[in-house]
């Protein structure tokens, strides 16, 4: 309560962490805000927002996580949102966390910020293991020539923290005027100067953004840039000079102009390197802990196998140890809601209300709890693998067979786990950078067949098909996977047309991953999906309740229910693929809750439970009819925590929505197929 | 440099339009380079037969021309000598570019190699005098005479190839990067810039990625991005 009221008292300070990906970003967020953390997206995109707080001399500091980019240019989202929060937003100070082990490529993303104008303060993380590396840096100079604070900061061991806290609300205190100016060479600071004083002649322009930066943006062609600066008046006689002075500087030196603006800055940054660091061996001379781990783990012949092994590893630790757990809450629910239903019922409360209290919001409240323990185990593995490093060397690894399918080497990981469940599958395309492959990720992975479908494999294969029940069922997840297969080509060829995605990845250092960041991330994604996915699995059981109940007197899930007669209502549609009854329908509406649920159903539905109903299904299926049922449960739209998971992560209806549409229509038409042709075969 | 091989100058701005058109398109045809010099069809497939003849380009039918390796090398040597003469114009004597353009064009074909190493290290120190302002440290290199001599070690040797034909443990230095944006602007924002050394640390278990050393961390790209980056090897 007090620290709320302080928030509202004190002028907040906002500080704003950016820095490269495997920098120690989320590390330094962790250490600085502790517990105090709240993830949510950025507005209208797919990117994560995470902020935090801390308190310093009676201040209280907003922390704001940006997204880890490796550059400022708003090719994807990440970029974008982290340059439009330091632009628009004007956070107090920006602390930029630099890995000291890996200078160069680091500072272009600093050179960006300071180009902006941010208020900087740079926290030179991971300093520790610049000793292994025979390297020194010296931090007075580089924030010397830099004109920014530097702080030494080990993250992992919480060292620094206190001094970086400390140098970003000194900076608070202090507005800066002069921002750093990378000479870009005579000609074209010639270019910049010219159009500086266009912008500044633009009061609405020079009020806004850093002069010198908007310069340079323009001249570079920044396509983001040059559409936000329509908005403004005047900006045309801008654009008029820059065309000519590109041309000019590309023939002169026959280079585009990207390059040479990337060249300079990198140029300017390995000028600023020699000046700084000190190394007393070269790195190159000796193997590094990294490379001799790397000389296994992507050797040509123990690659695969450690892959393959990593791979499973991650598989049985997600599902073997998260089965019983998800038992345990199960029968947890189970016994909550019958002992609540008892007492309910012991006190005369109406069989409605006790239907709903018992059937609707306790079973509901159960099935979104149901997939925390395959989310917790999964994440947990996924935070190893992404902090050790593996992730990157596993995706390195798999993307050759990965891209021949149009995919990228990060999408193996979920459409793996899409095995065990979906669910989690889809929140581990958060892995992949580029916004299209995961879409395609996303789209696709509801056609791996999850662990909840085999139980209805298991009833109808059982039911027809005896000894070759093994087949059939794999000819079934065989299926799912070739539909994948070309359900991604498909969508890249249509709905991504030219869009490329690339494999530009860095391999980082093996490092220790802490528990600390682990069990955070961990918990980030379990609570995340509780809220955000839980909300729609909890409508859908409670809307699934209302259908098997109403009219009210009639029997739960009956043919009387406002199920049972949509159920007859949408039969014939199936007829085509052979099993166009109301049960099998109403079979299928279930089966949006959970898959597995599909059988349950038909045991209510044929009124016999789940003992004898290998038999009632015999009676009233053929094994075409049976085949073809299969095929439609395997890929009809996925079930509701799969479809909370994909609005959670598209952050988008319209994907949720097509996501829906498609597997269905595809579903219906594939157990079409199946029925039709097995007809013309003779096998109905 | 040379050596045993003159090629006139005709013949010079022919490879050079050929390796220019080359980076730009999939596959150079007579018509391109016809219209790219704004001359007659004729006279440029006479050209380009004497250059194969010379072992400089193949040409398959249906029109299609490629440099072959020694004519790449060449066409190199020649683009090198052009810009640098045309920065020496521009920049220290202040000739319009457009000018300049043309005159390194005529000069390109005449001047000696040893002019060509001073003009270099001279452009060299101009450039460091240029930037002196902001780093005065970080410039005055501790050994200038290593900086030029690596410069000039670059202009003799042309053994320029993609990144993706490299085996693992070769490597060299940047020269030119073809691809297309935005993968362009990734690898650039990934460090591999002009000039930049790089090398092949390693390959996939399946072939493909390749992985890459580059200012002192690893990088991974696929062969076909990989295919887009010229180096120049180092023997």
């Amino acid at each position: 309560m007090e620290a709320a009221q302080v928030i509202k008292k004190e002028a907040q300070v906002v500080v704003a962490l950016a820095g490269n990906p495997n920098s120690g970003k989320t590390t330094v967020f962790n250490s600085l805000t502790g517990a105090r953390q709240h993830v949510g997206n950025w507005p209208g995109v797919t990117v994560e927002k995470k902020e935090g707080q801390l308190f310093s001399e009676g201040k209280a500091v907003r922390v704001v996580d940006l997204p880890g980019t490796y550059s400022l240019s708003a090719y994807s989202e990440d970029e974008a949102v982290a340059r439009n929060y330091i632009l628009l937003e004007k956070p107090d100070v920006v602390i930029n966390i630099v890995d000291a082990t890996n200078l160069e490529r680091n500072l272009y993303l600093t050179t960006q910020l300071l180009e902006m104008g941010a208020n900087v303060v740079i926290a030179l993380n991971m300093s520790d293991e610049l000793k292994a590396r025979q390297m020194e840096i010296d931090m007075k100079k580089l924030s010397e020539l830099l004109d920014v604070p530097v702080v030494r900061t080990v993250a992992t061991r919480n060292q620094g923290m206190k001094e970086l806290v400390n140098s970003v609300l000194q900076a608070a205190k202090t507005k800066k005027k002069e921002f750093l100016r990378v000479n870009y060479g005579k000609e074209m600071e010639k270019e910049l100067t010219s159009l500086e004083k266009d912008i500044l002649s633009n009061t609405k322009l020079a009020e806004k953004f850093s002069s010198r930066w908007l310069a340079v943006k323009i001249l570079e062609g920044d396509e983001s840039v040059l559409n936000e600066l329509i908005k403004y008046a005047g900006p045309k006689q801008i654009f008029a000079g820059r065309e000519d002075a590109v041309k000019r500087l590309e023939s002169m030196w026959g280079e585009d102009i990207d390059s040479l603006v990337a060249d300079r800055r990198y140029g300017f940054i390995s000028g600023l390197a020699k000046e700084v660091i000190k190394r007393r061996k070269s790195a190159a001379d000796r193997a590094s802990t990294s490379d001799r781990i790397d000389s296994i783990v992507t050797n040509r012949y123990l690659g695969i196998p450690v892959f393959l092994l990593a791979m499973w590893a991650i598989f049985q630790f997600t599902f073997k140890i998260g089965d019983p757990l998800i038992g345990l809450v199960e029968s947890l629910f189970e016994w909550f809601g019958g002992a609540v239903m008892a007492w309910l019922e012991s006190l005369g409360a109406a069989e409605l209300l006790i239907s709903l209290v018992g059937d609707g919001i306790i079973g509901g409240v159960g099935s979104v709890l149901v997939f925390i323990p395959p989310i917790f185990l999964l994440f947990f593995a996924i935070s190893l693998l992404e902090d050790s490093g593996y992730m990157a060397r596993a995706a390195y690894i798999v993307d050759r067979f990965m891209h021949s399918l149009g995919l990228h080497g990060k999408s193996f990981i979920p459409l793996l786990v899409g095995f065990g469940c979906n669910t989690p599958a889809i929140m581990a395309t958060r892995t992949l950078e580029n916004k299209n492959d995961r879409l395609i990720t996303i789209l696709i992975n509801p056609l791996m067949s999850c662990a909840a479908r085999l139980p209805v494999y298991v009833l109808f294969a059982g039911a027809f098909f005896g000894a070759r029940q093994g087949m059939v069922i794999f000819s079934l997840y065989l299926l799912g996977i070739v539909l994948a297969i070309i359900m991604g080509v498909v969508f890249k060829r249509l709905l991504f047309k030219g869009e490329t995605s690339h494999f530009v990845m860095e391999l980082p250092p093996y490092r220790i991953p802490t528990l600390k960041s682990t069990f955070i991330h961990m918990w980030e994604r379990g609570s995340a999906f509780i809220r955000k996915a839980g909300t729609i699995i909890f409508a859908v059981v409670i809307l699934v309740w209302v259908l098997s109940s109403l009219p009210a007197g009639v029997e739960y899930a009956s043919q009387g229910s406002l199920l049972g007669r949509i159920g007859g209502f949408v039969a014939p549609i199936f007829s085509p693929a052979g099993f166009g009854t109301w049960e099998a329908a109403a079979a299928l509406i279930f089966g949006v809750l959970a898959k597995e649920v599909v059988v349950g159903t038909l045991g209510v539905v044929y009124g016999i439970g789940e003992a004898g109903l290998s038999e009632a299904i015999a009676l009233h299926w053929t094994p075409l009819s049976a085949y073809a049922f299969m095929v439609m449960t395997l890929i009809y739209v996925p079930c509701m925590a799969v479809i909370g998971a994909i609005k959670r992560e598209t952050n988008s209806w319209g994907w949720t929505a097509f996501s829906v549409g498609y597997t269905f229509v595809l579903g219906w038409l594939m157990a079409v197929l199946v029925f039709q042709v097995g007809k013309l075969l003779g096998l109905g | 440099m040379t050596g045993a091989m003159t090629i006139s100058s005709a013949m010079q701005d022919y490879l050079e339009v050929i390796l220019e058109l080359s980076e730009k398109v999939e596959s150079v045809r007579v018509t391109d380079i016809a219209s790219r010099l704004n001359i007659a069809k004729a006279s440029v497939t006479q050209a380009v037969s004497g250059l194969k003849g010379m072992g400089l380009v193949a040409q398959e039918r249906y029109g299609l021309v490629q440099l072959t390796r020694t004519g790449r090398e060449e066409a190199i040597k020649v683009r090198n000598r052009h810009r640098t003469l045309r920065k020496f114009l521009v920049e220290i004597l202040g000739v319009d570019y457009r000018i300049a353009e043309k005159d390194a064009c005529l000069m390109e074909h005449v001047v000696s190699p040893q002019t060509m190493e001073k003009l270099i290290q001279f452009l060299e120190k101009a450039d460091r005098t240029e930037n002196a302002g902001i780093f005065p440290r970080a410039i005055s290199v501790k050994n200038p005479e290593l900086y030029n001599g690596e410069e000039v070690k670059r202009m003799k040797s042309v053994n320029t190839r993609a990144l993706s034909e490299l085996k693992t443990g070769e490597g060299g230095t940047v020269m030119r990067i073809t691809a297309k944006n935005p993968v362009r602007r990734r690898i650039l924002e990934m460090g591999v810039t002009l000039g930049t050394d790089i090398s092949v640390k390693g390959k996939a278990p399946l072939g493909d990625p390749i992985e890459l050393l580059v200012k002192g961390y690893h990088l991974s790209l696929r062969k076909e991005e990989a295919a887009h980056v010229f180096v120049e090897v180092q023997q």
